[in-house]
């Protein structure tokens, strides 16, 4: 028996007899840890959720939550049995109850438990939703709908809650400060919250951990910064669409050649032998823009993001390269003018498949 | 598959109420009387021909009569149209046989008609004069006029979910009012009328009380005929066959048209509220007088006919035991709805948390009760008992058990659940379509066992809907004639029986009172429920 606080091993997730999600494993080591999984649309994000809620049944592997066990072959607890609560991506709140009593049903459990210290007037602060406690489901926006079953699911102070896109409805303006209130919350009430999403931002933010999950599986399970900078398929780095993967020769234990790059240095996160042929990723951040380099490139297009531009250079191969440049640099390029490259190129993690 | 105890119930309700269909299919085989031989080559054509004639003719009347009001009140505002939308649908208080009892006392030989003419004009002979509404005529006419609002109401929800860019984008295209109601707006609402008018041709093809009364032979009074007179219930079964088979084409279309009716209300997106068009002058006055006429004749005319002669003949309110008949009523009403509710719920909550295709495909058999005529329900229901008793009962030397099923309050119950099952299990259905499954998710994950959530969740949610369909199965039995007639006990009366007994001995003064209260307390109900009727309807 592990040590873990929660616990998922060799689980297939599945909807009816459809497997949407294979051989799953992965854990939350301590209370309190949220973690954040990743991945598109319809993958089978909501089907784990569902699963680890007891709405659905497994019959490969098993699901533990501090050290008992709540699914396998055998076993399955009742999802009232779980004290697990999961709040809903689409509208899950009571229709004939008005906002007040809704939440107000969550909390009912909670004073059953009377264990950790999280009250419904500092939630009601914290989401906002002091307006609508008097109105029906039916009378408020998608949004609102979104925060109240967020409260009412909070407020029951679950061992484990799950969020399914707990944010997805709520204005983009609104988005960053909920997301520091939700985080400043969980951790506060030491609630281990595992919370779906298809945010790359909003993962990484929220999450101590998060996992990436494609093509049926699940890929990388690891810190933000480490599925981000160091990212362990293709699929992976396609998925997170920030770098490309451009062809390159390894020629010494810490560097490659590129045709259009020239000369790479830096640390190989996994060593390959050299003469190896290899795929490298480049990430917009890797690469700096030097106006006095000789290694200059093509711009093709040039996106603004607010705090920075990225540039599209395409070089003689036809390869299309991402560069990031603050958007305070002193000039701007124009598409078709050429942009130049910092030299030598060091980059700090060389990710290679 | 798992056989957990929503499947059983499930399956035994099913069973139930295949219990006619299934008879009457057996049946067809079955070697009948001489008189099936005799109507075969004499009345059968006629019962057939009648029967469709009653059928074409309602569904042209109702068409226009109900598409037409509804049209008005839609899109229009003049004096009364807001009032014309609830008060049209009042109609359904005066169950089609009693609209004939009014139609024939008004038009009579020496009645009210003759009255009124004789104290406005002194004595003469007025009634070569007087039209003469009876036989076929006077049959479609009071069919039409009870059944219209069923065209009225799925048409006037269809209009009133017509987009207003709908209607912009006739006027875009420069057609005048004329043209834009053939040309958008009505094959917009086709659906929905098809699906009223399906409603009406299952209600006129099962009619009982109106066509016997002005002795039209149908396929439904042969039915009736061939049992009650010749006692030849495999001919009366065989008959059924023909009819069911007849209902059951319509049953696919009505159900094809409605599948289609939902697609078409289901435009959430670009819904732009209408604004009424505003009538004056002689277009108003034309408009109210549409509605005036279509309210007076199928409501006021058959309400002020029971009324006057309620006040004539006055000790025909005290001959009749009226709190003996309110008691009857009052208990089949809450004897049938409870039995009714009850196992709907059951069916529903077991379709809901199971989510099983095969209890789905049973569910969808057993809503099949409502598209069978009443009178086949009741005579199939007699075979099979009279069958199930003769053959299995006795042979294991049990005693009789017909008592306990025909002419008892149990059998009587039991036919009205296979009769109005659909109305309870689609109701509480529409009313559960508004709760998202992840609801009752929720609940569970807030420590909710399914029994707590059933009782603490659903129940308070389905309240209203509940509410609504007691009254709703309380008006059709109120009005209901051929199965309570057949399956009664001894002496055991309602309004509608006792209206079509009087009527039947042609005293139909003394079937006034009965009638009266029927359209009373029947009026009342439709007036309690008429927000949610004309709101819900388009769901």
């Amino acid at each position: 028996m592990s040590n873990n606080f929660f616990e998922i091993k060799n689980v297939d997730f599945k909807i009816g007899n459809k497997v949407k999600v294979k051989n799953v494993s992965f854990s939350i080591e301590k209370e309190g840890d949220i973690i954040c999984l990743l991945g598109p649309s319809g993958i089978g994000k909501t089907t784990i959720l569902r699963t680890i809620a007891g709405l659905e049944n497994i019959n490969k592997g098993s699901i533990a939550l501090k050290g008992k066990t709540l699914s396998s072959e055998k076993i399955n607890i009742e999802p009232e049995n779980r004290n697990i609560s999961l709040a809903f991506q689409e509208n899950s709140l009571f229709p004939h109850y008005t906002i007040k009593k809704n939440i107000l049903l969550g909390a009912e459990r909670n004073e059953i438990k009377k264990s950790k210290s999280i009250n419904s007037g500092e939630l009601i602060d914290l989401l906002d939703i002091s307006q609508i406690l008097d109105k029906f489901p039916h009378e408020i926006s998608a949004g609102e709908a979104q925060r109240a079953s967020l409260a009412r699911s909070l407020i029951t102070q679950p061992d484990l809650l799950l969020l399914d896109e707990p944010l997805s409805n709520v204005d983009q303006s609104f988005k960053e400060e909920i997301q520091e209130k939700l985080k400043k919350v969980l951790k506060n009430s030491k609630t281990t919250t595992i919370i779906v999403t298809h945010d790359s931002y909003e993962a990484f933010y929220l999450g101590s951990k998060c996992g990436i999950i494609l093509n049926q599986e699940l890929k990388q399970f690891d810190d933000p910064y480490n599925v981000y900078h160091l990212p362990n398929s293709v699929e992976v780095v396609n998925f997170l669409n920030r770098g490309i993967l451009i062809p390159a020769e390894v020629t010494s234990p810490k560097s490659l050649e590129n045709k259009d790059l020239g000369t790479i240095t830096g640390n190989f996160v996994k060593p390959f032998p050299i003469g190896s042929k290899v795929k490298l990723l480049i990430q917009p951040e890797d690469l700096h823009h030097d106006d006095g380099s000789n290694l200059k490139f093509e711009v093709i297009d040039r996106k603004f993001r607010g705090t920075n531009f990225i540039y599209t250079l395409k070089t003689p191969t036809n390869t299309l390269i991402p560069v990031f440049v603050h958007s305070h640099h002193i000039h701007q390029h124009e598409v078709d003018e050429k942009f130049g490259i910092k030299r030598p190129i060091h980059i700090d993690h060389i990710v290679c498949f | 598959m798992k056989f957990n105890s929503w499947f059983v119930s499930s399956f035994l309700i099913s069973l139930i109420v295949l219990i006619p269909v299934i008879t009457v299919f057996a049946s067809f085989f079955e070697a009948t009387s001489n008189y099936y031989e005799i109507l075969k080559n004499t009345f059968l054509i006629e019962y057939i021909f009648n029967s469709l004639t009653l059928l074409l003719s309602v569904l042209l009347l109702t068409f226009i009569i109900g598409t037409g009001a509804a049209y008005l009140v839609s899109f229009y505002e003049f004096p009364g149209s807001n009032f014309f939308k609830w008060a049209l649908i009042l109609s359904f208080a005066v169950p089609p046989y009693i609209y004939a009892y009014s139609l024939t006392a008004f038009f009579e030989n020496y009645g009210t008609a003759f009255t009124i003419l004789k104290n406005l004009f002194g004595e003469a002979n007025y009634n070569k004069n007087i039209p003469k509404f009876d036989g076929m005529f006077g049959a479609i006419l009071s069919i039409s006029l009870s059944l219209y609002a069923y065209v009225y109401i799925l048409a006037r929800a269809s209009f009133l979910y017509q987009s207003q860019n709908l209607i912009d984008l006739g006027k875009n295209l420069g057609f005048s009012r004329f043209k834009s109601f053939f040309k958008v707006i009505l094959p917009a609402a086709r659906p929905a009328i098809v699906a009223g008018l399906s409603l009406v041709a299952m209600e006129t093809l099962a009619e009982f009380g109106a066509v016997d009364f002005f002795s039209i032979n149908t396929l439904t009074t042969g039915i009736y005929n061939s049992w009650i007179y010749f006692d030849d219930l495999a001919f009366a079964n065989r008959v059924s066959f023909f009819l069911l088979l007849f209902i059951f084409s319509l049953f696919i279309l009505e159900n094809l048209s409605r599948r289609r009716a939902k697609y078409h209300f289901n435009s959430k997106g670009g819904f732009k509220q209408k604004e009424k068009i505003k009538l004056f002058g002689i277009d108003a006055y034309l408009a109210f007088g549409f509605c005036f006429f279509i309210f007076f004749i199928s409501f006021l005319f058959p309400l002020s006919q029971m009324l006057y002669w309620t006040i004539k003949f006055p000790e025909n309110l005290f001959d009749l035991k009226i709190t003996n008949l309110i008691l009857n009523t009052l208990y089949l009403v809450l004897l049938s709805s409870l039995v009714l509710i009850i196992f709907s719920l059951i069916s529903n909550y077991g379709n809901r948390v199971s989510n099983n295709k095969i209890l789905n495909f049973l569910s969808t058999l057993s809503i099949s009760g409502y598209a069978i005529p009443g009178v086949i329900l009741a005579i199939a229901f007699i075979t099979f008992i009279a069958w199930f008793d003769d053959s299995i009962v006795k042979s294991f030397g049990f005693s009789s058990i017909k008592k306990i099923f025909i002419g008892s309050v149990f059998g009587l119950v039991l036919v009205y659940f296979i009769r109005f099952y659909s109305l309870a299990f689609n109701g509480i259905k529409s009313g559960y379509e508004k709760m998202n499954i992840s609801v009752d998710e929720s609940a569970y994950l807030l420590g909710y066992s399914k029994r707590k959530t059933f009782t603490n969740i659903h129940i308070p949610f389905l309240r209203n809907s509940l509410l609504f369909i007691i009254i709703l199965i309380s008006l059709e039995i109120i009005r209901e004639l051929p199965i309570t007639l057949i399956l009664r006990p001894f002496n055991f009366e309602t309004f509608a029986t006792t209206a079509y007994i009087s009527a039947s001995e042609d005293l139909l003064e003394a079937a006034a009172v009965p009638s009266l209260f029927l359209i009373l307390i029947a009026s009342l109900f439709i007036i309690v429920t008429s927000k949610y009727i004309l709101r819900e309807n388009h769901e």
